[in-house]
C-alpha cells in the first residue's frame, strides 16, 4: 500500500516557496529580525551549534532522558497492565484509583517530582516514566481483556502451563493494543522530558530551546526545535520499523483470515 | 459492576487512611507528604474563598480559546484536504515537518512573540491541538462512502449544502475522535504553558505552590486538576450526546446492518 508513491513534488515546493518568502521577508524586514530570522541564518546558526557540539550534546542528554524513561515505563506498563488485565479482582481494586489519576494532566506531577527528587536527571525521569505509563497501560488492559477466552481455554485444555499462555496466548494477542499504547506513550514522553527539562533543567534540548529565548537568541532557538523535530521525526520511523519487524507474523495471520 | 466499584473504592479509602495514618504518626515527611485530611481542608478552603475556581477560569478561558480556534481553522482545512487530492498534497509536507515538533518547544517561539500573555498560551494550546484535529477530519472525509456523495450530487445539492447536509455529518465521529483527543493535550499544554511562563492560571499555582514551600496548597492544586479533567471528559460526553443525538443512532444501525 505504501510502495511506489510517487513523491510529492507540489507539496515539496509548496514548503519551498514557505522557506524562500520566509528567507526574503526576513532580509525585506530587519526590524522584526529578532521574531523572524533569515531561513539561512537558522542553518548557519544550527551548523555552528553543530561544528561546536553544545547542541550535540544537549540532544544527547535529551535522548538518553528519553530512553530510560520510555523504556522504564514500557517495562512496567506493559507487566502491570498483563496482570490487572488477568486477575480481575486486583484490577476491580485498582480502577477506581486509576480512574481518579488519570484525567489529571500528567505535568502537574513535575511540582511533586521537584519537591520528592530535586532538580536533575531522576526527576526528569521520573516525570516521564509517570506521563509514560498510562497510555500504554491502558491499553495493554484493554488488550489482555479482549482476548477470545477461547484461546485461553483451549491452551489450558493442550495443558500449557500458566507461563506458556502468558508469552505464546496473551502478549501475541494483546500486542496490537500494547503497540498502540507505546505509540501514543513515544510522543509523551518526549513532550515530558522536554517540559521537564524547561521548568527545571539546565540540560537537554528542551532547556536549550528556553534559554536561547530568554538570551534573544533566535536563530539558536529555532535551530533547536529543527533538532527536535529531527529527533521527533527519527524517534517514530525508529518505532514504525521495528513495529513492522515485530509485527510481521501478524500481517501474515491476518491474509491468512482474510482469504 | 457493583462489586467492582465497591472494591475499587474500598481499596483506595484503605490506601488513604493508611496514608494519612502514616503521616500523622511521621512515618513519611509530613512536610512534603502531609496527610490527606490537611490537602482536603486546603482544598475546601481554597474552593470557598474563590481562589481555584478563579484560577481554573483563568486556564479555562485561555484553553478553551486555542482549542476552538484550532477547530475552527483545521476542521474546514482537512475538509478540504480530504475531498481535493490537490490541496492535500499541497499542505502535506509543510503539516508533516510541523507535526513531530513537541507541542511544549513551542512555547518559547510563543513567548518570543506574545511575551507572558493570554496569546502566548492560546497560540501554544492552538498549535498543539491542530494535528489531532486535522488528521482525523481528513481521514473522516477520505473514509466518506462516495455512494452517498454521487446520490446528493444526482439530486443536484448545491456545493454547500452537500458540505453541510451530507459530508460533515457522515465525518463527524472522526470529527469528534480529533476533538476528543485534544481535550487532554489541550489540558496538558495549558498547564505547561502556564508552568514555563505566567503569572497566573491553575498551572502556575501548582508551580507557585511549590517553589514556596506550600506543599498542601500544590496537592490541592492537583486535586483540582484532576478534578478538573474529569469535568472536561464528561461535559465532551454529554455535549456529544446533546448535539448529534442522530450519531448514536447511526451507528447502532451500522451494527445490526
Amino acid at each position: 500500500m505504501n510502495q511506489a508513491k510517487p513523491f510529492n513534488w507540489l507539496g515539496w515546493s509548496s514548503f519551498a516557496l514557505l522557506l524562500v518568502a520566509w528567507e526574503l521577508g526576513a532580509r525585506a524586514t530587519p526590524k522584526l529580525e529578532l521574531y523572524f530570522p533569515p531561513v539561512s541564518r537558522i542553518l548557519s546558526a544550527l551548523g555552528q551549534a553543530l561544528a561546536a557540539g553544545s547542541i550535540t550534546q544537549h540532544a544527547l542528554v535529551t535522548l538518553a532522558r528519553f530512553a530510560e524513561g520510555f523504556l522504564l515505563a514500557a517495562l512496567l506498563a506493559v507487566l502491570s497492565g498483563v496482570v490487572l488485565g488477568y486477575f480481575r479482582f486486583l484490577n476491580s481494586l485498582l480502577a477506581t484509583l486509576i480512574e481518579l489519576l488519570r484525567p489529571m494532566p500528567s505535568v502537574a506531577i513535575i511540582p511533586v517530582a521537584i519537591l520528592l527528587l530535586g532538580i536533575g536527571d531522576g526527576m526528569i525521569v521520573s516525570v516521564t516514566v509517570y506521563a509514560t505509563l498510562w497510555p500504554i497501560l491502558i491499553n495493554t488492559i484493554d488488550g489482555v481483556r479482549n482476548i477470545d477466552p477461547t484461546l485461553i481455554d483451549t491452551g489450558r485444555t493442550f495443558g500449557l502451563n500458566r507461563w506458556r499462555i502468558l508469552c505464546q496466548i496473551i502478549l501475541p494477542g494483546a500486542s496490537p493494543y500494547i503497540v498502540t499504547g507505546l505509540r501514543i506513550g513515544l510522543s509523551i514522553a518526549l513532550i515530558l522530558v522536554t517540559t521537564a527539562e524547561m521548568i527545571a533543567g539546565s540540560t537537554g534540548l528542551g532547556f536549550f530551546i528556553l534559554d536561547e529565548e530568554r538570551a534573544m537568541n533566535s536563530a539558536n532557538m529555532y535551530a533547536g526545535i529543527v533538532v527536535v523535530a529531527l529527533l521527533g521525526y527519527m524517534l517514530n520511523r525508529l518505532f514504525l520499523m521495528i513495529e513492522s519487524r515485530a509485527m510481521k507474523w501478524r500481517h501474515g495471520m491476518m491474509a491468512r483470515q482474510a482469504a | 459492576m457493583g462489586l467492582r466499584r465497591f472494591h475499587g473504592m474500598a481499596f483506595l479509602l484503605t490506601l488513604l487512611a493508611l496514608w494519612e495514618l502514616a503521616a500523622q504518626a511521621e512515618w513519611i515527611n509530613a512536610l512534603i507528604v502531609p496527610p490527606p485530611s490537611k490537602i482536603l481542608k486546603i482544598f475546601s478552603e481554597l474552593t470557598w474563598s474563590g481562589q481555584i475556581p478563579m484560577q481554573i477560569l483563568v486556564s479555562m478561558k485561555r484553553a478553551l480559546a486555542g482549542y476552538l480556534l484550532a477547530a475552527v481553522v483545521f476542521i474546514p482545512l482537512g475538509v478540504l484536504m480530504g475531498l481535493s487530492p490537490t490541496i492535500h498534497r499541497l499542505f502535506e509536507v509543510i503539516v508533516e515537518m510541523l507535526r513531530p515538533v513537541p507541542p511544549p518547544v513551542v512555547i518559547p517561539v510563543a513567548l518570543l512573540f506574545f511575551g507572558l500573555g493570554d496569546e502566548m498560551k492560546i497560540f501554544v494550546i492552538f498549535f498543539s491541538c491542530a494535528w489531532p484535529i486535522l488528521l482525523n477530519t481528513i481521514d473522516g472525509v477520505r473514509g466518506i462512502d462516495w455512494v452517498l456523495l454521487n446520490t446528493a450530487r444526482t439530486f443536484g445539492l448545491s456545493r454547500g449544502k452537500i458540505i453541510w447536509q451530507v459530508i460533515l455529518p457522515a465525518c463527524s465521529p472522526q470529527i469528534i475522535t480529533g476533538l476528543r483527543v485534544s481535550l487532554p493535550i489541550m489540558l496538558i499544554l495549558v498547564v505547561i504553558s502556564e508552568m514555563v511562563g505566567s503569572t497566573d492560571g491553575i498551572g502556575y499555582f501548582v508551580l507557585d505552590s511549590q517553589r514556596r514551600f506550600k506543599v498542601a496548597q500544590m496537592y490541592a492544586g492537583m486535586l483540582a486538576l484532576a478534578l478538573l479533567g474529569y469535568t472536561l471528559n464528561q461535559l465532551f460526553n454529554f455535549l456529544q450526546r446533546l448535539l448529534l443525538p442522530w450519531q448514536r443512532g447511526l451507528l447502532r444501525r451500522g451494527d445490526e446492518g
